[in-house]
């Protein structure tokens, strides 16, 4: 759409976000697809009235604290990007925006200290780590607090599993076929320490060696998606500076979040000197799915043993797998890869589950009705399993299953093919 | 306020009257104390999305109403008249005529919370709210062994109300009909706020309120007619070397005795602006690509008729390619379905068509059409249900660069073709504001008056739909010539 956006006085993220308003036809194709649009029916609270809502900001037609609610509320889970024909690259667009604006906003002394702790917590495994378990201990008293707190409260599973160490190492089993280096995630590790476990058993047992690169850290995602752009750019350049693509085969990661964080760092790193950098450097990114699946189809993959008995397996699509980062079909041909497993669609599939990097805890009430909606789809498959590939969609969905009253496992990708080798599914 | 627009009618300045009037209406103050907070947009970061369709931009209004019944929206009409407000309706805004864009200081009633839909298979009939997303009547009605057959592309956005303001076509029109044809009863509510329920009989009211793009009264709900699906369909992808060559195997396909259920034709900026969008290994080189289904109870007959239309695509120089199975059909489908907006990655603005030909001119009309564009300079693109003789040429542009005046002389020319032809200047996106200009062209005075003393009788205020569909009257010595008239 028609813009005058003073492009040259916000530099190269005001040409991210011009290209991004430009791209917008505003033909609505988005509306179905976004889940604010979905619940709310309004126009502010969908992609395309926040593109006219992030233009009329950078035009300075409108004031930024009468748009933010509406943008505030978009949980970044970019649907509207697979729905859109024109090419809107709206995660760029809001990502950027973000960014600009966040320095300009008036926000209460409660609200800044929430987003202090969450940033400072997420990307710290062994803060994290007791933060949850101080947050176990405090979960009985969740009635009596108010909304802010309850709702990270309400996030946690019922145990939190001991943190475990993560090797610099782990050799292949037989034949070497390949190198890889492997991003631990941050609060994945306190909440689903399996999650990394069974990553380098499976990679192991093909073959592939893993090596955990020192001085890595958080991807930065979600400093990024909460405007904290400063802080997302430290974390951005500690990661470049601890995987040196021309090491490895590929960059993998497990949690579909931090793995579009990884592939977004040219986006972010636009019109800077190591912007070249980044790109070698997404270049060799991969979903741990991807990868795996680039074994399957190249007739390299290691035979997982059949299922004890027929499993219907109901496959979430994670947001930043489907639509950030456009894997569908790998973890869907893996999980079918084991015999006896048939996978099955859920209804809205597009549409988030509503965990969405720090959602839940900055929306709580939009995150919890689009939880229930997922989860209500989700046992409506009648499901033996549940399998997602990203540790927010797993916490979220697990917990609102659980709400649901059943007690169907949820699972990740690569724990399902764990237990197959391993002969125990 | 002058209309903001990124508009096409030549002569109006690019400089935007900003959004200013931050400032609340009163009109906003008594409906929110009518209707509650929920339902009453007031301030200027909620007005301000309610200004545009896809296609153009219009004024922001000066209050959004999201109305949950039609109870609601009678007291909205009913405060608007004593403002002496006029009023737009908008169901999900994809429209590409300006339909849904004010033109003026307005109250915009948005539908999309009137969901309601009950599905009465017995009678093969549903009841729709007007803010029920066409494609959720065909999957509440597909348990009962049911379809609702109208597929605008724009069907899992846009609404039911916003399809029978327009009378949306698709793709399934060549055999099966438009939303029109698919109307039983409507309710609407009119300028003074009275609320009435009609059938097809007598009068035809509710055929008149049909494609009247809101400019005649506020549809609240109907009863559509529903039909069971075909048992089978059949898939064909033709390319072709030149465009008049597409439009020659449908004609032949067609007097062959084919009655394919979906004839589509889109030429090579199309394509490849879609297949930018889903790679799905379309022929990027083909100058036009037709995309046929047929269907019926019969694979037999299905299947026969898919092979009459290869014959004609063969004969006229085409290179086919069956579908074999239903999800590589669905995926062509669905690039069909992404053209329009796909057309975007070209330019970021277009002036979009919706002329209807005899199929019997098509070849000459698309290759006239294709000279035209070619002289013109500007990013000419052609597509549209071909079997209708229903075409969308689209004149890409970027407002930085090129002249909204030529755009607007070209997008002229056209119709003028269309007319010439034996044609009509809107086959389903209605007239809206981007065609309005041309409306003198295509109608002649006795039946544009007719037209107004409709207009003068449902809504003698003018307050519905300002600055639409029809043209303002000409004046009253006529010595206006056609700026290019003929070629």
């Amino acid at each position: 759409m028609n813009h005058d956006i003073p492009v040259l006085q916000i530099g190269p993220q005001g040409e991210v976000m011009a290209h991004g308003v430009d791209a917008c036809v505003h033909c609505g194709f988005c509306l179905p697809a976004c889940p604010t649009y979905t619940l709310l029916g309004d126009e502010m609270d969908s992609p395309r009235g926040r593109i006219v809502l992030m233009k009329e900001v950078l035009e300075r037609a409108l004031p930024l604290e009468d748009a933010a609610p509406h943008l505030d509320r978009c949980l970044g889970c970019l649907g509207c990007v697979s729905a859109c024909p024109s090419g809107v690259p709206y995660g760029e667009l809001i990502t950027a925006f973000r960014g600009w604006s966040e320095p300009q906003r008036q926000r209460s002394p409660l609200d800044r200290a929430k987003r202090f702790a969450i940033l400072k917590a997420l990307p710290a495994p062994k803060l994290f780590s007791v933060a949850a378990r101080v947050g176990q201990y405090a979960k009985p008293l969740g009635p009596m607090l108010p909304a802010a707190l309850r709702a990270p409260l309400d996030l946690l599973p019922e145990s939190v599993p001991a943190m475990q160490p993560s090797p610099a190492l782990t050799p292949a089993q037989g034949p070497r076929r390949g190198r890889v280096a492997f991003l631990v995630g941050c609060a994945q590790q306190a909440l689903a320490p399996n999650f990394n476990a069974a990553t380098l058993r499976v990679l192991a047992r093909n073959g592939i060696e893993v090596v955990i690169p020192e001085g890595q850290g958080c991807c930065g995602a979600a400093a990024l998606h909460t405007g904290a752009r400063d802080e997302a750019l430290k974390l951005v350049r500690a990661n470049l500076k601890a995987f040196n693509p021309d090491d490895y085969d590929a960059i993998l990661s497990n949690a579909a979040g931090c793995g579009a964080g990884l592939k977004e760092y040219p986006a972010v790193l636009h019109g800077l000197p190591d912007e070249a950098q980044a790109r070698a450097f997404s270049a060799k990114v991969q979903d741990i799915s991807e990868y795996l699946y680039g074994l399957l189809r190249s007739g390299d993959l290691t035979a997982p043993m059949p299922a004890s008995r027929p499993l219907k397996v109901a496959y979430h699509d994670a947001c930043h797998l489907a639509h950030a980062q456009g894997v569908r079909m790998a973890p869907r041909q893996l999980l079918r890869s084991i015999p006896g497993v048939e996978v099955i669609e859920i209804p809205e599939g597009d549409l988030c589950c509503g965990s969405a990097g720090t959602y839940n805890l900055e929306q709580p009430e939009l995150a919890s009705q689009l939880g229930a909606r997922k989860a209500g789809h989700i046992l409506g498959t009648q499901p033996d399993l549940v399998v997602s590939g990203n540790i927010g969609c797993h916490t979220q969905i697990q917990s609102h299953v659980r709400r649901q009253g059943s007690r169907v496992p949820v699972m990740h990708t690569v724990e399902l093919l764990d237990l197959a080798y391993k002969g125990e599914l | 306020m002058s209309p903001e627009k990124q508009g096409l009618k030549p002569g109006l300045s690019r400089s935007r009257p900003r959004s200013e009037g931050n400032e609340a209406h009163p009109l906003g103050a008594e409906l929110t104390r009518l209707l509650g907070p929920r339902k009453v947009l007031s301030s200027l970061s909620e007005r301000l999305n309610y200004r545009y369709d896809a296609i153009q931009f219009g004024v922001t209004p000066v209050c959004v109403v999201l109305p949950e019944s039609t109870a609601d929206v009678v007291a909205v009409v009913k405060a608007a008249r004593r403002a002496g407000l006029p009023i737009v309706g908008r169901g999900a805004a994809s429209g590409l005529s300006g339909g849904a864009a004010p033109m003026e200081e307005a109250v915009v009633v948005s539908f999309t919370r009137m969901t309601g839909l009950q599905i009465f298979p017995e009678r093969r009939e549903a009841v729709a709210q007007s803010g029920v997303i066409t494609l959720k009547v065909t999957e509440a009605a597909r348990p009962h062994g049911l379809i609702y057959p109208p597929d605008p592309a724009s069907f899992r956005t846009s609404t039911i109300g916003g399809n029978l303001g327009e009378n949306a076509g698709g793709p399934l029109c060549f055999k099966y009909g438009v939303t029109g044809d698919y109307v039983r009863g409507l309710e609407f509510v009119d300028a003074e706020g009275e609320v009435y329920t009609l059938e097809r009989d007598a009068y035809d009211l509710p055929g008149l309120l049909i494609g009247s793009e809101g400019t005649l009264g506020l549809i609240t709900s109907a009863t559509l007619r529903l039909a069971p699906p075909p048992v089978h369909t059949r898939t064909l992808l033709a390319s072709f070397a030149e465009v008049g060559a597409c439009a020659e195997a449908v004609s032949a396909a067609i007097a062959a005795g084919a009655v394919p259920s979906k004839l589509e034709f889109m030429d090579r900026a199309c394509t490849n602006a879609v297949e930018d969008f889903l790679h799905l290994d379309l022929p990027r080189d083909a100058e036009a690509v037709l995309l046929v289904d047929t269907d019926g109870d019969d694979l037999e007959t299905v299947q026969e008729e898919l092979a009459l239309v290869e014959a004609a695509c063969v004969e006229a120089g085409g290179k086919v390619r069956r579908a074999t199975t239903d999800a590589e059909s669905a995926a062509l489908w669905q690039a069909r379905r992404s053209v329009s907006p796909a057309l975007g990655r070209i330019r970021p603005q277009r002036m979009n068509e919706d002329i209807v030909v005899p199929r019997s001119v098509l070849p000459e009309v698309v290759r006239e059409i294709r000279a035209l564009g070619d002289a013109s300079g500007f990013h000419l693109v052609q597509f549209g249900h071909i079997g209708d003789g229903n075409l969308h040429p689209n004149i890409l542009f970027d407002p930085r660069r090129e002249s909204m005046e030529a755009v607007h002389d070209l997008a002229h020319r056209i119709a003028l073709v269309a007319i010439r032809y034996g044609g009509v200047l809107s086959g389903e996106h209605g007239i809206g504001t981007m065609k309005r200009a041309f409306m003198n062209d295509a109608v002649d005075p006795v039946t544009m008056s007719a037209l107004r003393d409709v207009k003068a009788a449902l809504d003698p205020a003018g307050a519905l739909n300002p600055g639409k569909l029809l043209p303002d009257p000409l004046p009253a010595v006529s010595s206006q010539e056609p700026a290019h008239a003929g070629s």
